[in-house]
């Protein structure tokens, strides 16, 4: 039986070494070389997740690595859509007529820096220490900053420009959190900063402070409100496959480092303040993601602001952190990413059929395109939280798990958002599928086969999580999310 | 490490906040984080020495690519911040101040060398928000940054050399990015202006 060590190399080895692979590639075979690396890489990292989730009770903690429940669930969802998006990038290359490099390197380029993004993101659920975990967020951001400002449109550049500055401004506050944290730990050098060892620093008040730097800065990263300036801009403005990476992928995986460093430093700080912190986040990032989803927005830009919406209710129930509601998290880090990929690859086509769909809200597209009315219909649904939709499940097991949390306004101001915010995606569904539509355009979109083809898998996903999210609570691997990788 | 060179240090920031010219301001943060390198290698141990030269590597490493920056994208004339020269200082110096008022001692070895660090994090911070250059957005993150390697030269278990390494890989890559960033944007909009970049709100 192959360790676990050498899965996880694989899963970061197999993108980086396609990453590297496609430097050297002749022109002719760059498409092939990404396809051939994504389904390998997929393949590693699915090897991992299984064997992770498999056997929950055992995790692997070691000083630099950590192979856990919660690794296993992030490692799944970074593996399955960086394979959904290298195989729905192939008619966004085809669909631009620029970009920030010379057409003759732009598939090299982009592939290229796509699978250095995926090979960064897949060593940060299983990098076992602070230190390690916030030079990889770093990294992510160098990488996708470039993907966010590919088109080289003015328009991109903005929101490419404001995601470096914005998130590496932030990232340095949180480094700032860490050096203090590192100043009051007991332990020596760098293992002082390891999950296992964090919670050896010395209690009191400027180790809550080093906490809120900490939580703060990474709030920059993840898209919490008040800190969420550049999450619409760059969600909206970058390549569609790459919006759902950084949207279903990254957010979710910078959250499980903020997870994990309040499990590392519960038992110094107290559950009151690391839970109150991350409740404070969700509850914030809810009550400002609401509004925006009743107004009538661009696509991508409405998901973008669902992207706020849900880390907000992630923040809830890891906030809350009782296992019925961390049994909800997972449930919802799985169906939003499932979602919400489904609905930005659906971008591409939406934009070669109507290139206004950047600016404007798109209306009644299942009456003139029934296929991608249909993706994007479902894709709305699923993420409004309508049943049988998984995130209707994790919703209500989240909100449960406030109220066995002795948080009970908490868990109902929550309910009281969650509804509201439903609403407003009803409508916007109502709009976007069957609303009036300027005379149709018959062609056929680029792209859509993919999109279609993406869209079955995503429902039957979406359909056998909501099956799933049935069993998971009380069982051994809700018991592992609870109980961290300290 | 003594109070004269925590100033020092604190002085060549604030200048960063207040200078005109793009040039000066990236000379003065390359010299910032020589100083930091030199107060390194005057100590003792040999991870400082290491921690000493990743600072000067990564300082004339990056003074050279932004210069270079500096050179390709020539402006007609410099690009007039929103805010007096005054004004920004002292908003520069209230941020700072404020931070040190609201951030206990956090066990570094000095309680100096904290207010420096906080003063510079706050400095960096001014820079990003009160200046119209893209390039002095960059210079912001790097000042910050080089508070940051003020701290992790005086935490006292000896991880210094490690955490300067990675900072200094990390914001090289950074600054890579953002300067092809930023020669696109001068490109595209015939100046490293970023009130050209308030196109997208809701």
């Amino acid at each position: 039986m192959i360790s676990r060590e050498v899965l996880a190399l694989a899963a970061v080895g197999a993108p980086a070494v396609t990453a590297v692979a496609l430097v050297v590639v002749p022109r002719r075979l760059v498409d092939v070389v990404a396809k051939a690396g994504a389904l390998l890489s997929a393949l590693a990292a699915g090897a991992l997740a299984a064997v992770a989730l498999a056997a929950p009770d055992s995790p692997l903690v070691e000083r630099w690595l950590v192979v856990d429940a919660a690794a296993g669930l992030f490692i799944a969802v970074i593996g399955a859509v960086g394979l959904a998006s290298v195989l729905a990038s192939a008619s966004y290359l085809s669909s631009i007529d620029d970009s920030l490099v010379r057409p003759e390197h732009r598939s090299r380029a982009y592939y290229g820096l796509l699978f250095a993004f995926w090979a960064i993101l897949a060593g940060l659920p299983v990098v076992g220490n602070l230190a390690g975990a916030w030079l990889l967020v770093e990294a992510t951001t160098a990488a996708s900053a470039l993907l966010v400002g590919f088109s080289g449109k003015p328009r991109a550049l903005e929101a490419g420009w404001k995601y470096l500055i914005l998130t590496s401004l932030g990232l340095g506050i949180a480094l700032l959190g860490i050096v203090a944290l590192a100043a009051r730990s007991t332990a020596g050098g760098l293992d002082a900063l390891s999950w296992r060892e964090l919670s050896a620093v010395q209690p009191g008040h400027a180790t809550l402070v080093a906490y809120l730097l900490l939580l703060a800065g990474l709030a920059s990263k993840i898209g919490w409100a008040p800190v969420h300036n550049w999450l619409p801009d760059a969600h909206s403005e970058a390549p569609a496959p790459v919006s759902a990476l950084l949207s279903a992928a990254l957010l979710p995986t910078v959250l499980l480092i903020a997870w994990r460093s309040s499990q590392a430093l519960a038992p110094v700080l107290g559950e009151s303040a690391t839970h109150g912190v991350l409740v404070a986040f969700g509850l914030g990032s809810l009550a400002v993601a609401v509004p925006f989803l009743w107004l009538p927005l661009p696509w991508k830009r409405l998901l973008a602001y669902s992207s706020l919406e849900h880390m907000g209710v992630i923040a809830l129930g890891i906030g809350f952190g009782t296992p019925l509601a961390l049994a909800g998290v997972a449930v919802h880090i799985a169906g939003h990413a499932v979602a919400k990929a489904a609905g930005f690859y659906a971008a591409t086509p939406l934009l070669s059929l109507d290139p206004h769909a950047g600016t404007r809200a798109s209306r009644g597209v299942l009456r003139t395109q029934p296929g991608l009315g249909s993706v994007l219909g479902g894709s709305l649904a699923a993420l409004s939280g309508l049943p049988p939709s998984p995130l209707f499940v994790s919703e209500v097991m989240i909100v449960a798990g406030g109220f066995a949390a002795g948080r009970p306004w908490t868990a109902a101001a929550s309910a009281a958002l969650l509804a509201l915010g439903f609403l407003g995606l009803a409508h916007a569904l109502i709009e976007t599928t069957a609303g009036s539509a300027a005379p149709g355009d018959v062609k056929r979109p680029a792209g859509l086969r993919v999109v279609l083809a993406l869209g079955v898998v995503a429902g039957v996903l979406l359909l056998a999580l909501t099956a799933a999210a049935l069993f998971l609570p009380g069982s051994a691997i809700a018991h592992a999310l609870a109980r961290g990788a300290g | 490490m003594n109070g004269a060179l925590v100033w020092l240090l604190v002085g060549l920031g604030l200048a960063v906040v207040v200078v005109r010219r793009r040039s000066v301001a990236v000379g003065l943060v390359t010299v910032q984080a020589l100083v930091l390198a030199g107060a390194a290698a005057h100590a003792a141990s040999g991870t400082d020495a290491l921690a000493a030269a990743a600072l000067a590597v990564r300082a004339v490493a990056l003074g050279t690519l932004l210069l270079f920056v500096v050179s390709r994208t020539r402006e007609p004339r410099p690009i007039r911040a929103g805010i007096a020269t005054l004004a920004r200082g002292g908003l520069a110096v209230a941020l700072a101040l404020a931070l040190t008022w609201l951030v206990p001692a956090f066990g570094l070895d000095s309680r100096n060398v904290e207010r420096g660090v906080l003063a510079l994090v706050g400095f960096g911070a001014a820079t990003v928000a009160l200046r119209r250059a893209t390039l002095f957005h960059v210079l912001g993150i790097v000042l910050a940054e080089n508070g940051l390697a003020l701290a992790a030269l005086r935490l006292p278990n000896g991880s210094s050399f490690a955490i300067e390494l990675g900072v200094a890989f990390d914001l090289t890559l950074v600054a890579l990015v953002a300067t092809v960033f930023h020669e696109r944007i001068f490109a595209e909009f015939g100046a490293g202006d970023s009130a050209a970049l308030r196109t997208l709100r809701d």
